[in-house]
């Protein structure tokens, strides 16, 4: 319980209601509320946390067959739209999903799969800087996200997860030196795709 | 085997070389039907004291301020609210194991002005008990009613009203508000003593009515006006009070006069309402205000008597129904006439609260199927017995 309390006080931004061994699908509690490309968001019970990074978000409708259409033709700002439509904002959704990068049990931390998935509709954390800081330790993490398919670049995606991380640090330009050289051996064999990541997380 | 469309394409076209060929003749009975609308020798007094008097085999609607009027758009208020409730229903099915029916009903509240709000919700509700599953008169036994098929569509009906009602106790203190219905304020299928006296006490002044009145009183402090939308209308009862004014014969009696032969009336027949009003409403107008002489409405809607007006949204033209209280209000008239057109403005042409409700309570094909599976898989898990009937088995398990 003292977990869940701790849970609570940090912001909780969807609820899982998809989730698979290497991936979870969250629904945000706020049309548009979604947590930044790459950033570290955290779910789980009380056996384990999971540590995913945010990989792709969408905003649709609700229901897959009723798409929205366009109704600004006579209004005069985008505000204005969802003034006068009020129901949008309940017939919206936004969503993101988020690739699972390692877990926490008994308050010990690994950069690797966790035994067991999400569990549906369990809640769905941004990470405090502390946790950032403290996941960013190791970059045991970075071999999972080069090796994932995605639909978003893996390029775009490694490179917005260091730069997300590097802001929890005291001196962001340090960790991403550090990240790059880990990269350069990782990618040792493919230059292309760590000179494209270095491009997209150099200040 | 599905519907094999290449035989019935043949069919399509004989449909449509008719439709084509009637196209002249129908254009001639609109005229003359319009003619008359505009006729200004019809004195309308006269008009009402003949239809008051005739006896006639349609449905002729009662004048209240004339034939012809058009009445413009009033202003919106700065702030409103409106409600609406829409349902949706599983019959009970003779084949399944158990007997139950289940009614869905979508609530929608969208509040505009400086705070806009919108809250949609569903409360679907199973009905199991004997007591649901019938309606009885009092005292006497043996002739109970089932709720099921049209009884159902009626009863579905009747919590919709009351649903809209408990929605509308909620509204502000000094609130500008209109309550909406999808259909006629008429049960129709109570019409036609169809079923016995105690079911119509049941659904219609003991259901129905008495949730109309609940909302009629909360006027007493906030302003709710209500009314019921009938997108594409068929009705002819203006059609009819024009052939009421053409009859020769005062008061018109068409067993008397006219049994079995051609009629002068004849020549406007099969021109709708909406035909004539589409030639004189412009977008956002009004129609007059008629009342309807239905025998169930005569009989039993006593203050609640349905009144409508037709409406011209872009390019249909709806009916809105409206109870004699919100007639006989200037105010609230207007304020129907003002929220019924925003709503259709802000819904691409039909009222938005009605489209979201009723998108709040759909029951698609497969809700249902799995409804019932839902049952099934419960009954089986108290391990109870589940017998269904050899026909839903050979529809659900299909061989060769």
């Amino acid at each position: 319980m003292v977990k869940e309390s701790k849970m609570a006080e940090m912001q909780r931004v969807g609820e899982v209601i998809e989730a698979s061994t290497t991936d979870f699908v969250a629904q945000c509690y706020e049309l548009y509320q979604i947590p930044p490309l790459g950033s570290l968001v955290k779910t789980g019970d009380l056996n384990a946390e999971l540590y995913a990074v945010v990989c792709n978000a969408a905003t649709t409708s609700l229901e897959p067959g009723r798409r929205p259409i366009a109704r600004g033709k006579d209004e005069t700002s985008e505000e204005e739209i969802y003034r006068s439509s009020p129901q949008l904002m309940k017939l919206l959704k936004s969503e993101f999903g988020a690739l699972v990068v390692g877990h926490k049990k008994d308050a010990k931390l690994y950069h690797h799969l966790p035994p067991q998935p999400a569990r549906i509709h369990s809640f769905v954390y941004q990470c405090t800087p502390a946790e950032v800081t403290e996941f960013g330790q190791s970059f045991d993490f970075l071999n999972i996200l080069l090796n994932a398919r995605l639909t978003v670049p893996t390029e775009e995606l490694v490179a917005a997860s260091l730069r997300q991380m590097s802001q929890a640090h005291q001196d962001p330009r340090v960790f991403l030196v550090a990240a790059g050289k880990e990269l350069a051996i990782l990618l040792s064999g493919n230059l292309n795709q760590l000179k494209a990541i270095l491009g997209r997380i150099r200040q | 085997m599905s519907l094999d469309l290449t035989k019935v394409a043949a069919q399509v076209g004989s449909m449509v070389a008719r439709l084509k060929a009637g196209g002249e003749e129908r254009k001639k009975r609109l005229k003359y039907a319009l003619d008359i609308l505009h006729d200004k020798s019809i004195d309308p007094d006269q008009l009402r004291k003949k239809i008051d008097s005739s006896q006639t085999t349609w449905l002729v609607a009662g004048l209240v301020d004339g034939l012809d009027q058009c009445y413009k758009p009033p202003f919106l208020p700065k702030e409103f609210t409106v409600i609406a409730t829409d349902g949706s229903h599983i019959d009970v099915d003779r084949h399944r194991s158990t007997r139950c029916y289940l009614i869905n009903i979508g609530t929608v509240v969208l509040g505009y002005g400086a705070q806009p709000q919108a809250l949609l919700d569903s409360f679907p509700s199973l009905y199991f008990g004997d007591e649901d599953l019938v309606i009885a008169p009092d005292g006497a036994k043996g002739r109970e009613q089932p709720i099921e098929g049209v009884l159902l569509g009626i009863k579905r009906s009747v919590d919709e009203c009351h649903r809209l009602a408990e929605l509308a106790a909620e509204l502000p203190k000094g609130s500008f508000n209109l309550a909406l219905l999808d259909g006629s304020l008429i049960l129709w299928g109570l019409a036609g003593k169809v079923y016995p006296e105690f079911v119509t006490e049941a659904l219609l002044n003991k259901g129905f009515l008495r949730y109309l009145e609940d909302m009629r009183k909360l006027n007493a402090d906030r302003r709710l006006a209500l009314a019921s939308y009938i997108s594409f209308p068929r009705s002819t009862d203006v059609v009819n009070a024009l052939r009421v004014a053409i009859c020769p014969y005062d008061p018109a009696d068409c067993d008397r006069y006219c049994p079995n032969k051609a009629r002068d009336c004849d020549r406007i027949s099969g021109v709708q309402d909406r035909e004539l009003f589409s030639n004189t409403l412009a977008p956002g107008e009004r129609s007059a205000l008629f009342t309807s002489q239905s025998k169930i409405v005569r009989e039993n809607y006593g203050e609640h008597w349905v009144y409508f007006f037709y409406l011209r949204v872009d390019d249909e033209i709806a009916r809105v129904e409206i109870p004699q209280w919100v007639a006989k209000d200037e105010d609230l008239l207007n304020l129907t006439h003002s929220l019924v057109l925003d709503q259709c403005r802000r819904g691409q042409g039909y009222p938005v609260a009605l489209s979201e409700a009723h998108e709040q309570a759909v029951v698609t094909g497969v809700d249902r199927e799995t409804f019932w599976q839902l049952v099934e898989a419960s009954l089986v898990d108290e391990h109870l017995p589940t017998p269904t009937s050899a026909k839903s088995q050979s529809k659900r398990t299909r061989w060769v």
